[in-house]
């Protein structure tokens, strides 16, 4: 190996520190400079830094995000969240290796240009199946569209390349100083059938010469009034438009940025546009600044919801504190402080009902109270935002747009519990989330409601924010405080809990990023208004990350106690394209499935456990007909199993088996005692699993099980019902063949010869049952079997 | 002082005690595989867990603190069958060899690593002592014995002339040392119980059967019809093969043992079978594939037997050998006068009869071409040793050579590993999930010690050790999940990783993963 300039590393080590803790934000920035970890930068920290060789080895092979091995120059991550899933995103990714010509089992093509990943969710779930190239967003792959795909983002490179912008680089880019505009999900324009818009905003920044950056993010909300553009100002103001044209691009420009008058004659002498500008007419897409809700489905996907962590949605500016403040920000925190003392705050909270909202819904006073009831030298607060299930990205929503209501929310309960020194743990692909928590802690103690001596109380709180680095299993409490105490996020056996013996042993506070949110409100509006809303035992609100078959996927917040139909019909508008509910998924990897029959019942804590399904964190992906329950029992098992931190025998093993003989009926290899064994260990890995992943694993699989057993049993029978599993379907054509040979055209291993004008067929020894003729056909000839 | 419940007894500890010190101060042994005393509870392994105030999930004892007025239950069905589970899925996972593919195969179930272990040490008194524990008549089949052991060796696997280890002719090797040695070995017996045994048939099955009665001190009468003992090794096999000096002197030992025998004698009309059973406590029926069944039921094979048990229909009636099989292997018979003994010898002292105790045993199974290397690391690259004349046995010196071929596939720590022994002890099965098997790998780069990453259960002791050992690379736990290893960092060899804290990581290690070499 050639010889590294290790420089870089005495110097991250130098500007980090060299305490043990500070492993996992080392270990990022050196993957940030090297695109992956060298053995010799790793032995560098070593040597400079109290880590140890097994520490930083164990660490570094922990969690996803670290790389040991270069890169490609570009990377594909193929979202294999539910909603991607349930949309074909393994045949996209299979696509994807064809296209490459990557061998199974490889993740980098010969030319070390694109090397692949799955990801588990990319927060898109509306542009399903999505994949991200670097930084650019694709919507609604098919397999047959990745040629397509790599080919524009080839052009786009080597357009940006010509404009002399950074091809590559650490992907995590602090924003643009000069602003920029973000296309909300990055590509939700191109998928959204408006895929002018990134030209025509290019262009209109070309032709009235504003310098900068058209850059594409991930998902703020409201996912079907996509595409959404994001203008972010030089002073980190930021502006969203909605269903955005690819017309409107120049009038957007002209709105936030100065025009250069000379640059604008030289080169738009002859553009109509400015002529119009120059008139002073008033740009249309202005009026969308704040999505009009008088829409007909947006008044529908609205009516339902109630705002509370989400409170002011589509209008607040997110890093604007005086916007927060102009909208009662920071009041709760005041009253608090000015005429609250902790037990009445703790005694509020308990009136609210406020529970849990990371997934198991322990009562929130109640960690509260004994954190504040012990004594300690010192206590800390953390706050959870390593939201990592699949198919969920409310606290991303949440954090990316109401930095200062979490804030506030934590700053009361470390008020209350007595806790100087707070932690904001952040999933580590949330860049955005984290840059914008980070303002907004700048912000907030620029303005005296964090640091030393809040609103003059004597009362101080310091936060830290950690970025997490991939790995699901450190939403569980103990887990999390492993990862930032610098370890592997391995979980330990409860008791002792957090409250008593958290980080570095001391009573530590844990809350989920939801959690955190709603208190504010429930300190303005009073615990009485919160606890109206709900059931008896769930009071207030739950966000959702609401995807799948429904139409109107999105982010909502309901009050507790809404059926999961009316989700479905009234917030979703109902399954789309004509197809039945078959089954909602509720709460991810530890949830399970709510069945058709079922959906009548109310969203709380106890109606969804009683079913075999649990809150979660707030997934909830709609399936239709065409969706087979083994396979999504596989689905989330595959993801448990794979984020499983390999502890405890029953998770490590145990759901390896279980996801072995999941594999075994999918493929058709399942024997009759599959069932029956499958259920047996799935009850013994929820009973004696050590953690909540273990313990809520099987979740999926016995619901399932539960509910739509003779999917199981024709799977034993080698039978898919609903035609996804591979190995147990076939393609066929059928008589309504017109020949047209667009079949022949795409099918990507010519497995259907080409007869123009005759009737064609599938070679059923060569077709991989990528779906792709089915989809080209334009006379619905293609049948699966 | 916390006081709590394990399984209805009260007891008071220390703040700060476990459920598991809880109830070994009551005596109340729960088994555990990655919990050692002194160091940190890993609670990973689970086959400590109990039921905790009658909660619907279970909880390690190892870490989980007493608390006053807990009731604990450690033995009910549900944590009996969590604790099997564990094992199996621990097994299920578990890339090993209990006993070495040779002992497995070999119908004495004779342990031939140890005996090539022992020659190797030059311990071949140990040796003789090994082979004879359970084949009666070594010298006579390390001549004619068809070696199943040696088609089940793995060196022919991967050895790349694809031949085994001789393991047939060191076997003869051992055992005409010991022959030809001033006293042949001859094994202690207990003290005479005043049971009779009546054997019939002096072929390899009766002799064998009254070989280990013998030792068990029950007396052994063995009737044949010929006037010499042997049966069809004396009147079938030819001299060529076998010379009959050497079955004379092997059969010597065990009438030196006690054995009577009376030759001449056809169990029918003067002497019947009755007869015997009044004369005698037992009978064995061990007369060849000729044998009348005098009374006995039969099935396609012979006369039919329990199959665990050698026990005919008649009670106190056992039998054995050709005249049970249809499939005729010396060594079989003398495995079945073995086993036989074992039950003979339960129903003389009033137990239960069940056949010779079944020893636990994981497996690897096929070698895959690309694990040839790694299988291959402990053997000499020595081809194997030709005999330089037809019938000759190994020289002193050929012996050690082939010794060096032996790869060592049994494990390191079969006595003392824990999940082998709770394994045994829970009636785990070692392959009740199906799994795919990972690739064997050995590190034996260290002076003393191999690791075999496939018997690790990732209790993270070693881990521990090493830290606290200050080892300068030391262990860490690599990966996450399923695949996570216990590897040395940065890819360094065991030696380094091993420098001040082998022998510790060595007794700490629960299985066979860390074992000293030799």
């Amino acid at each position: 190996m050639d010889e590294l300039d290790l420089t870089f590393v005495d110097r991250v080590v130098e500007r980090l520190g060299t305490a043990a803790e500070n492993v996992l934000e080392i270990l990022q920035a050196v993957q940030g400079h090297f695109g992956y970890l060298p053995q010799q930068a790793l032995e560098r920290v070593c040597r400079i830094a109290q880590i140890t060789p097994a520490a930083i080895v164990g660490v570094s092979t922990f969690y996803d995000q670290f790389r040991h091995h270069p890169v490609g120059r570009h990377v594909i991550h193929v979202c294999v969240g539910t909603a991607c899933h349930v949309k074909g995103a393994d045949r996209v990714y299979e696509a994807f290796q064809r296209r490459l010509g990557i061998a199974k089992g490889d993740d980098t093509d010969a030319n070390k240009m694109f090397t692949i990943e799955k990801i588990a969710c990319l927060g898109c779930c509306t542009l399903a199946p999505a994949v991200q190239i670097d930084d650019v967003t694709y919507g609604h792959l098919s397999p047959d569209g990745v040629s397509t795909v790599i080919d524009d983002f080839l052009r786009y490179e080597r357009s940006r390349a010509g404009r002399g912008r950074k091809t590559s680089g650490p992907r995590i880019e602090s924003s643009d100083h000069r602003g920029e505009i973000r296309l909300g999900l990055g590509s939700c324009c191109v998928a959204r059938g408006s895929g002018k818009l990134r030209d025509a905003l290019e262009k209109a920044l070309g032709d009235t010469g504003v310098k900068i950056n058209v850059k594409r993010v991930g998902c703020v909300g409201m996912c079907h009034q996509t595409p959404l553009v994001e203008v972010v100002m030089p002073d980190n103001k930021s502006f969203l438009y909605a269903k955005v044209l690819p017309q409107d691009a120049k009038a957007i420009v002209m709105r936030h940025f100065k025009v250069d008058g000379t640059t604008r004659r030289i080169s738009n002498s002859l553009s109509q546009v400015l002529d119009r500008i120059l008139t002073d007419e008033e740009p249309a897409p202005v009026t969308r600044y704040s999505i009009n809700v008088r829409d007909k489905p947006v008044a529908d996907f609205l009516g339902r919801q109630k705002h509370i962590a989400t409170e002011h949605h589509g209008v607040i500016d997110p890093v604007d504190i005086d916007e927060y403040l102009s909208h009662d920000g920071f009041k709760a925190l005041e009253k608090c402080i000015r005429e609250m003392s902790a037990e009445d705050v703790i005694a509020e909270v308990e009136r609210s009902g406020l529970r849990g909202r990371g997934g198991a819904g322990y009562p929130t006073h109640r960690k509260w109270s004994a954190v504040r009831s012990r004594q300690a030298d010192e206590k800390f607060l953390v706050c959870n935002g390593d939201e990592g299930d699949p198919g969920a990205f409310m606290d991303r929503m949440l954090m990316e747009s109401y930095p200062y209501r979490i804030i506030e929310g934590m700053t009361i309960a470390a008020y209350t519990v007595g806790a100087g020194q707070g932690y904001f743990y952040i999933r580590g692909e949330y860049p955005l989330a984290t840059e914008r928590i980070s303002q907004a802690m700048e912000n907030a103690a620029e303005r005296g409601f964090l640091g030393d001596d809040i609103l003059g109380s004597g009362f101080s709180l310091h936060l830290k924010i950690v970025p997490g680095a991939g790995a699901f299993v450190c939403g569980e409490e103990t887990a999390l405080i492993a990862s930032i105490e610098g370890r592997r996020g391995m979980p330990r056996l409860r008791p002792p809990y957090p409250a008593e013996n958290g980080l570095w042993g001391r009573p530590t506070l844990i809350n989920n990023v939801e959690t955190y949110a709603a208190v504010p409100w429930i300190i303005r509006n009073g615990a009485e208004a919160f606890a109206s809303l709900g059931t008896s035992t769930s009071k207030g609100t739950k966000v959702f990350a609401l995807a799948g078959k429904v139409d109107r996927v999105g982010l909502i917040e309901v009050p507790m106690g809404i059926s999961v139909r009316q989700i479905v019909e009234d917030v979703g508008g109902g399954i789309a394209g004509g197809l039945r509910l078959k089954a909602v998924q509720v709460g991810g990897p530890s949830g399970g499935c709510v069945p058709a029959e079922l959906a009548h019942l109310p969203v709380d804590y106890e109606t969804l456990q009683s079913i075999g399904t649990m809150m979660g964190s707030g997934g909830m992906v709609a399936l239709d007909e065409t969706d087979c329950m083994v396979d999504i029992a596989r689905y989330f098992l595959e993801f448990t199993q794979n984020q499983s931190c390999g502890k405890c025998t029953f998770c490590r093993i145990g759901t390896r088996r279980m996801l072995d003989i999941l594999e075994r009926l999918c493929a058709g290899q399942g024997g009759k005692a599959d069932i029956q064994e499958l259920e047996d260990l799935a009850r013994m890995v929820q009973a004696t699993s050590l953690c909540g992943l273990g313990k809520t694993a099987p979740n999926p699989v016995l619901s399932t099980i539960k509910y739509f057993r003779d999917e199981y049993e024709a799977h034993v029978a080698k039978r898919c019902p609903a035609g996804k599993c591979k190995a147990l379907i076939t393609y066929s054509i059928t008589d309504d063949c017109i020949g047209c040979t667009l079949c022949a055209q795409h099918c990507p291993v010519d497995a259907i010869a080409m007869k123009p004008y005759q009737k064609h067929e599938i070679d059923a020894e060569k077709c991989i049952r990528c779906g792709t003729c089915k989809q080209v056909c334009p006379a619905e000839a293609v049948k699966v079997q | 002082m916390p006081r709590l419940f394990v399984d209805n007894r009260e007891v008071e500890v220390d703040p700060g005690a476990t459920i598991l010190d809880a109830a070994r101060k009551l005596g109340i042994e729960i088994p555990t595989v990655c919990f050692l005393k002194g160091y940190e509870p890993s609670t990973s392994c689970m086959v400590c867990v109990v039921k905790v105030n009658g909660m619907a999930s279970l909880t390690p004892a190892c870490g989980t603190p007493a608390a006053d007025g807990m009731r604990v239950e450690s033995e009910c069905d549900q944590v009996r069958q969590a604790r099997k589970a564990a094992l199996e899925l621990l097994l299920s996972d578990h890339v090993g060899d209990c006993m070495g593919p040779c002992h497995v195969i070999c119908p004495a179930q004779m342990n031939i690593p140890l005996m090539i272990r022992q020659i190797q040490q030059d311990q071949l008194r140990d040796a003789i002592v090994t082979v004879k524990r359970d084949i009666a008549l070594p010298a006579v089949l390390g001549r004619i014995c068809p070696k199943p052991c040696e088609r089940g060796c793995r060196r022919a696997a991967v050895d790349e002339a694809g031949e085994a280890v001789s393991i047939c002719l060191l076997k003869r090797y051992v055992a005409d040392v010991d022959l030809q040695s001033p006293k042949p070995y001859l094994p202690a017996c207990k003290p005479k119980l005043d049971k009779r045994v009546a054997i019939i048939g002096a072929g390899p099955a009766g002799l064998a059967a009254a070989y280990y009665l013998l030792q068990e001190g029950i007396d052994c009468t063995v009737f044949d019809d010929h006037d010499k003992p042997g049966g069809m090794l004396q009147y079938g096999v030819p001299e060529k093969e076998l010379p009959r000096d050497v079955l004379a002197r092997e059969v010597a030992l065990i009438m030196k043992l006690g054995a009577r025998f009376q030759g001449q004698t056809r169990i029918g009309a003067a002497l019947s079978l009755e007869d015997l059973r009044k004369d005698f406590d037992a009978v064995f029926v061990a007369a060849g594939a000729d044998a009348e069944p005098m009374g006995l039921t039969t099935s396609a094979n012979g006369i039919a037997i329990n199959g665990d048990t050698y026990q005919t229909d008649i009670p106190g009636v056992f039998a054995g050998g050709d005249a049970v099989r249809k499939r005729r292997l010396t060594v079989r018979a003398v495995a079945d006068g073995k086993e036989a003994a074992a039950s003979i010898g339960q129903y003389l002292t009033g137990r239960t009869v069940t056949g010779p105790v079944k020893v636990f045993n994981t497996r690897i199974g096929k070698v895959r071409d690309d694990e040839k290397d790694a299988f291959a690391a402990c053997g000499s690259d020595e081809r194997r040793v030709i005999l330089s004349h037809e019938g000759n046995g190994f020289t002193d010196e050929q012996a050690r050579l082939e010794t060096s071929r032996c790869l060592h596939c049994d494990c390191r720590k079969t006595d003392n590993c824990r999940l082998r022994q709770h394994a045994r002890e829970h009636g785990a099965r070692a392959t009740c999930y199906k799994g795919e098997r990972r690739p064997f790998v050995q590190w034996v780069q260290h002076p003393e010690v191999i690791y075999e990453p496939g018997k690790c259960i990732d209790c993270g002791l070693c881990i521990q050790i090493t830290a606290g050992a200050a080892e300068e690379f030391g262990l860490s736990f690599v990966g996450r999940g399923f695949d996570v290893r216990v590897e040395v960092p940065f890819g360094r060899s065991i030696a380094e990783g091993l420098k001040h804290s082998a022998a510790q990581c060595v007794a700490a290690c629960p299985t066979g993963a860390l074992a000293f070499s030799k």
